[in-house]
């Protein structure tokens, strides 16, 4: 029964949020101080392998729908209580925005991430419709489709070459998936014979939903209490988003694309990281089968691995910090997991990137072309 | 492949971690693991399952679901799959993941797939042709079995950007380790990432990987004559086709009708012309230009490829079989022409490519 009890942490830290906004004063950095308190307690323990239990799996799903629920309910509570002026004091204000920021990326974007993948109709559409919480509906297009299909290649939007620094990754990042997500929705509506405006179309139905969210968030704490929930949303779980997909992808390579291999994503497999983000840090299982449920995934012991993911996510903040974790991880990555011609993929990419590569066999007969370094 | 006892389910009534997958009308049936890909576990069995690009592109997998459940890994709007086709229960059976026990609509084909196998090579040849097309040929670090007209995909060392090229040459001995170097012929795209840079300069020497063989475009076919129509590069396929064809069928005749721009764009006279020299009666080849000037001296055919498809060819269109390739476009208008012809759909093979920058 524990195994189904782990996912009420998040239900805690999100009540642990609510009842700190309601209160106000400090205790609005309540919900963040238990966060980063769980948060910080993982970082000292070991690594969990334990396979979750199956025997009622309805259970985990209605923790993490409920689990959404209570983060779209944050969210209006946010708004509605900005509407108010409940937060009287800059510091319980930025405190309420901040907690907001890092609690509904943690807790709640998981939830929708899950649903969105779920192959049962009603929870795959919980999930889109909880897209409305990172305030892009269309983020699936990009990620259930490019994502998955050319993980660990430059063509996918969401991954982060060697060398490249968070901000550069988020500048290009937002600007691929909105061409990409553009591209793949004409596409869709092209086929289907249909105008681009078809209400039956998935990106006017997207539209409809951020439609109705920014009137209920308008509802509930009028102009302001709308903009800043608003501003939660994009600046928390949308952005940290991509910088939880710098960190997870960052300069993997693969020669086989299209057909994803477990070494081909790191993962974060400390206890309360594989509970908190709904196992997708085990993400070797979840590229693996994108279909299978959060507690269906099996973690991979020798996977590769990055250390624990708050400080992960901390140093992609400073890029030289960055670069002294990830290079030695990459060395060990090509040199133990690469297959001949993804060491040859590395090697271009070290290059690529201006770093000196250690390992390369002077004796070598052949030398880099130099499309290799153009792409 | 299982054939016995076609009708039973399998165990536990299709929830065990075994899926059965029946054929409709047929006794034919094999199991797939559940939730693993129908194409790739059928192949990965050694069934000749139709199939080409194994990536949602060419639609080659077309498949109609009649009974059971698979999961997408794409929306199948994005692939060639036509509004009618989704409607009517057509799958690409590489983007479906099998949940549960299917019966399906498929004709498979009765050959063993070879295995596909990632090669490193060295470019031995690099050759600029007419109508700007290299003449690539590769040396192989390990051997390689393919069939005639399969093709392989090559990324050059260190790079990402991987393409799909036809192997020009005739197939290797099955009896033997494989082939040591393939050719392929490499149409430039202005723009293409691949090949500017393969333009650029002399290639020889540098390192490219090679994993195939992929697609089986009329592996499966009786030996009768041919009919193989190609657009540009879409030749290649072609030369390996006839080439083995005429080689091992003594009795068939070949007619190859090969659509070009210009007498400018004139590439393969050389493969073609020393392959008429090896079967001077068994095989005709016909060149049919379409932006030929009007006042050139060019007197053969004028036109799209699809003019020089008429009575006057001389080709029974009955009896023989049809191997066609070239851009999407043209394949489809031949297609057509062909079946209006008289050309029995099952003897159509046609290798459709859609050009990638």
């Amino acid at each position: 029964m524990l195994d189904y009890l782990k996912y009420t942490v998040s239900t805690v830290i999100l009540a642990a949020t609510t009842a700190g906004l309601w209160i106000g004063g400090v205790y609005v950095w309540l919900g963040l101080g238990v966060l980063l308190g769980v948060l910080g307690l993982d970082a000292f323990l070991k690594p969990d392998h334990s396979i979750r239990d199956q025997r009622y799996p309805w259970l985990y799903d209605a923790v993490v729908a409920f689990n959404m629920a209570l983060g779209f309910a944050l969210i209006c509570q946010y708004a509605y209580l900005v509407g108010q002026d409940h937060f009287v004091t800059t510091s319980s204000a930025v405190g309420a925005f901040v907690t907001m920021m890092f609690v509904q990326f943690v807790v709640t974007a998981p939830a929708l991430h899950e649903m969105f993948h779920r192959e049962n109709t009603g929870l795959r559409w919980y999930g889109r419709i909880g897209q409305v919480l990172i305030f892009d509906p269309w983020r699936e297009i990009t990620h259930v489709v490019t994502h998955h299909m050319a993980v660990a290649t430059p063509y996918d939007p969401d991954y982060a070459r060697r060398g490249d620094t968070l901000y550069g990754h988020l500048f290009r990042t937002f600007r691929k998936q909105i061409v990409e997500s553009y591209h793949l929705e004409k596409t869709m509506w092209t086929k289907r014979g249909r105008a681009w405006w078809d209400p039956r179309n998935g990106w006017v139905q997207r539209a409809a939903m951020l439609v109705g969210f920014t009137a209920i968030l308008l509802a509930c704490g009028g102009a302001y209490g709308a903009l800043l929930a608003i501003g939660v949303c994009l600046l928390g779980p949308r952005l940290f988003l991509e910088v939880f997909n710098y960190c997870q992808h960052y300069g993997l390579v693969t020669g086989t694309p299209g057909r994803f291999e477990k070494r081909h994503t790191w993962n974060h497999l400390t206890p309360f990281v594989r509970i908190l983000a709904l196992e997708i840090t085990n993400h070797a299982g979840h590229h693996e089968d994108s279909y299978k449920p959060f507690y269906g995934l099996i973690p991979d012991p020798t996977g590769p691995k990055q250390p624990q993911f708050l400080m992960c996510v901390l140093l992609a903040f400073v890029p030289p910090l960055w670069f002294m974790m990830i290079r030695p991880l990459l060395k060990h990555w090509d040199e133990h997991y690469a297959t001949q011609q993804e060491r040859e993929l590395a090697r271009a990419e070290n290059l690529r990137a201006g770093w000196v590569d250690e390992r390369i066999d002077q004796s070598s007969r052949f030398t880099l072309p130099p499309m290799a370094m153009a792409r | 492949m299982i054939t016995d006892n076609p009708a039973a389910p399998a165990a536990d009534g299709g929830r065990t971690s075994t899926c059965r997958i029946r054929l409709n009308g047929s006794d034919e049936q094999f199991d797939v693991a559940r939730n693993d890909l129908l194409l790739l576990s059928a192949i990965g069995q050694g069934i000749d399952y139709p199939h080409n690009c194994r990536v949602g592109v060419c639609g080659r997998c077309k498949t109609r679901l009649l009974q059971g459940r698979i999961s997408p890994m794409v929306d199948f709007a994005l692939s060639p799959l036509t509004n009618e086709e989704l409607k009517d229960g057509y799958i690409l059976a590489c983007q479906a993941k099998v949940r549960t026990d299917l019966l399906i609509d498929v004709q498979l084909g009765t050959q063993a797939i070879l295995p596909v196998s990632m090669v490193a090579s060295r470019v031995v040849r690099w050759r600029r042709l007419p109508g700007e097309v290299i003449d690539l040929r590769l040396q192989l670090e390990s051997p390689l079995m393919f069939n005639a007209g399969q093709y392989v995909t090559i990324a050059a060392s260190g790079s990402f950007v991987r393409r799909s090229y036809s192997i020009c040459d005739a197939p290797p001995d099955p009896s033997g380790e494989g082939a040591r170097e393939i050719g392929l012929m490499i149409k430039r795209l202005p723009g293409g990432e691949f090949s500017e840079w393969l333009f650029a300069e002399d290639r020889t020497g540098t390192r490219i990987w090679v994993e195939g063989p992929f697609g089986m475009m009329g592996i499966d076919d009786e030996p009768r004559d041919g009919l193989c129509v190609a657009g540009g590069t879409g030749l290649a396929p072609v030369l390996s086709i006839a080439s083995d064809r005429l080689a091992r069928h003594q009795a068939t005749t070949f007619t190859i009708v090969l659509g070009l721009r210009s007498q400018q764009d004139a590439f393969a006279d050389s493969y073609l012309e020393a392959l008429q020299r090896l079967y001077p009666t068994r095989l005709r080849v016909l060149r049919i230009l379409s932006h030929e000037p009007a006042d050139s001296n060019w007197s053969g055919l004028r036109g799209l490829v699809t003019a020089a498809l008429d009575d006057a060819l001389g080709v029974d269109y009955r009896a023989v079989s049809a191997f066609v390739c070239g851009s999407l476009p043209m394949v489809e208008a031949v297609e057509r022409v062909l079946l209006r012809q008289g050309v029995p759909a099952s003897r159509i093979h046609a290798d459709k490519f859609l050009p990638s920058r």
